[in-house]
């Protein structure tokens, strides 16, 4: 029963990761504009799948407000499948874009709009997910043109991003792992030790007690790294 | 906007800070391991009084905290300015 709780809780807490990583690290679809536009689009409760509106002008990040925001339309090679950008500021702080430049961005996605006879192929970095239920839109970030719908793009900044979280994590554990050699292992020594003393002086009072350290002890020895299985 | 950039500024300090505080410990913990170990391991000090060892660990942490080591922790302030900058710069 626990086993299934405890492994339930790593699951759900392993999507969660994964997912916020999905939703914000950047991707590039290789597509072909078909479309800009302005659409006056109400926010209300899928406000925090929306950015903020232009950086600069009057804080509209409340909810429950009507922005005028920018939509690119989009065609993947295939022909049929299709996926609509939209275009806002990110703001200061979250996600870290600090993308700021949505109407020169507009500009540049018009202009690289084409139709089917003379396609122009242009590869949409982004983040987001497009999820109809919610009218949620992937945020374009950089647009640009490659030469054809086969291109190949190696992921740099993922590469870079992911292999920057697993050097933290690193990291952590080996400070983590620092910290006890050298901080709680010493501690918990002066303790046994203080406790010898007292052990040595009470036997019998004592005997009873080290039951209590003894299990104290074993949990904290629950903390410990354990052999790999 | 002002308020914008001064939240993401306190935002970057204050993370930094703890990032520092939290390498500064680390890394002197990992140099003051490595001087009691040289100290423990080498034959010709064995037998040697505690006050020396003490004093061959203290001088080693003293010429730690001149290092180059030491002054490389404060990349940890700098290479976040630098990431956003390069992000500024190639998003927009």
């Amino acid at each position: 029963m626990w086993t299934y709780i405890k492994w339930g809780f790593r699951i759900a807490l392993l999507l969660l990761v994964v997912g916020f990583l999905h939703y914000t690290l950047p991707q590039r679809d290789i597509v072909r504009i078909t479309n800009t536009y302005n659409k006056q689009t109400p926010i209300g409760a899928n406000a925090i799948f929306y950015s903020s509106g232009d950086s600069g002008t009057a804080d509209t990040t409340a909810v429950d407000t009507i922005r005028d925001i920018r939509f690119i339309d989009a065609v993947f090679p295939d022909g049929e499948s299709v996926m609509v950008y939209r275009n806002e500021d990110t703001g200061w702080v979250w996600p870290p874009y600090f993308k700021y430049d949505s109407s020169t961005l507009q500009a540049e996605a018009t202009n690289l709009q084409s139709d089917k006879t003379n396609p122009q192929w242009v590869a949409v970095t982004h983040y987001g997910w497009r999820l109809p239920i919610f009218s949620v839109f992937p945020n374009a970030v950089r647009i640009t043109p490659v030469d054809g719908p086969d291109v190949q793009l190696i992921p740099w900044i993922n590469i870079v991003i992911l292999s920057m979280i697993a050097f933290v994590i690193f990291m952590l554990r080996r400070m983590w792992l620092q910290f006890r050699e050298r901080t709680v292992d010493p501690a918990l020594q002066d303790v046994e030790e203080a406790w010898d003393v007292v052990d040595a002086r009470a036997d019998a009072a004592a005997g009873r007690a080290k039951g209590v350290f003894a299990r104290t002890m074993a949990w904290f020895g629950t903390w410990r790294a354990k052999p790999r299985r | 906007m002002i308020i914008v950039w001064l939240r993401l500024a306190g935002i970057i300090v204050i993370g930094s800070t703890i990032v520092y505080v939290l390498v500064s410990i680390y890394s002197r913990s990992v140099r003051r391991e490595r001087l009691e170990n040289e100290w423990d391991t080498d034959p010709a000090r064995e037998g040697l009084p505690r006050d020396e060892r003490d004093a061959y660990i203290e001088a080693g942490i003293e010429a730690y905290r001149h290092s180059l080591r030491k002054r490389l922790i404060w990349l940890v302030y700098i290479v976040p300015l630098v990431a956003i900058s390069v992000i500024v710069y190639v998003v927009n």
